[in-house]
């Protein structure tokens, strides 16, 4: 055995040993988040192929920068702080090569047996969402369906806090807006 | 300045995540929403993303936590050689730039072809007059100067644009 390859069998040693946990504490943190930042993924990209794609790479990613954590939200904050930014590194590729579009059609797929009601509200909201930019998604999908603090969710967007509340207000208002409903649940 | 929050804003959010708005919360709070505009905008967008919410993680079918990390190990270790052997490709060409130097500088000591074509072109630089040389250089950009900065264009886009392709590869 050479040095070099006493160098490189060390390298994949280290290689090994960098991931921030072992597998039963992945396994169990990925089978509490995936759901999750899959869902948030889809929703700020507008596409479940590239959302599939990018959770992995999530993953991957938060593996590898061995970052220590104090507790599972800060845990949880980094995957999401990771997945934001992977999204929008995606986005710009796709700005470049052709202009970005959310295909809503595909974020859900509506069961064939749910009848009109649900499915039509549904196929609202996603076309609502659609004429959200980026980071208003990503701020009220955060908000309102992962249930993260202003503090979170200006950790993981990078913003200031100060700054979040009234991005986050005038999100919501464009978002009831182009919902066009009423508090009591009907049409306005 | 106009408010962007309000106090009962998560209370609101909170009956409609649980399905209790309208029927199952205090009157109050129904009165309340109706004249506010941050709550009432909780109640229009927050049952909707409730029911996204619940029906993106139902539809999804994840990829196997285990093969995640399976893969996460085999593209670690394999960009982790990648690394080590980069500083030895680095050392590799700066051993063979040395070496085709060395015997560049042995070859031009030592051949004398090379010694009198060097003294050669010493001689045709030196005998040329810059004077004489400067107005023609000049004349020559004057009549074909688009063709020049047409030529050096090309020069400067094309490299750019086969570093700009081959980067996003």
């Amino acid at each position: 055995m050479t040095f070099t390859d006493v160098s490189r069998a060390e390298t994949l040693d280290d290689a090994s040993a960098a991931f921030v946990m072992d597998e039963d504490a992945f396994r169990a943190f990925y089978e509490r988040t995936a759901r999750g930042v899959w869902a948030y993924l889809a929703r700020v990209t507008g596409d479940r192929q590239l959302a599939d794609d990018l959770l992995q790479e999530t993953f991957y990613r938060f593996l590898r920068a061995a970052a220590t954590h104090d507790s599972e939200a800060h845990r949880r904050n980094s995957l999401y702080r990771i997945a934001t930014n992977l999204a929008r590194d995606a986005r710009r590729r796709s700005l470049i090569r052709a202009p970005f579009s959310v295909s809503c059609d595909d974020i859900e797929r509506v069961p064939s047996s749910e009848h009109g009601g649900a499915a039509e509200r549904m196929a609202d909201f996603t076309r609502a969402m659609s004429h959200l930019k980026p980071r208003e998604r990503a701020m009220l999908w955060l908000a309102y369906a992962e249930g993260a603090s202003h503090r979170e969710i200006a950790d993981v967007l990078g913003l200031r806090p100060g700054s979040l509340k009234p991005m986050l207000f005038r999100a919501r208002r464009r978002l009831a807006a182009l919902l066009g409903r009423a508090p009591d649940g009907g049409k306005r | 300045m106009k408010p962007v929050e309000c106090e009962f804003e998560s209370e609101v959010l909170a009956a409609t995540l649980q399905s209790r708005w309208p029927e199952r919360v205090d009157a109050d709070l129904r009165a309340h929403v109706v004249t506010c505009a941050i709550c009432s905008d909780v109640v229009a967008i927050g049952g909707a993303f409730d029911n996204a919410r619940e029906r993106m993680r139902t539809s999804v079918t994840l990829p196997d936590s285990g093969r995640v990390w399976w893969l996460a190990q085999l593209r670690a270790r394999r960009e982790a050689a990648e690394a080590a052997g980069r500083p030895i490709t680095a050392a590799q060409v700066i051993a063979f730039a040395c070496a085709v130097g060395l015997l560049g500088a042995c070859f031009g000591a030592t051949s004398k072809w090379f010694q009198s074509a060097l003294g050669w072109v010493g001689s045709s630089v030196a005998g040329v007059d810059m004077k004489a040389v400067l107005p023609s250089a000049a004349a020559l950009v004057a009549g074909h100067g688009v063709l020049l900065i047409a030529a050096a264009a090309v020069l400067f886009v094309v490299p750019t644009a086969v570093y700009l392709a081959l980067g996003r590869e």
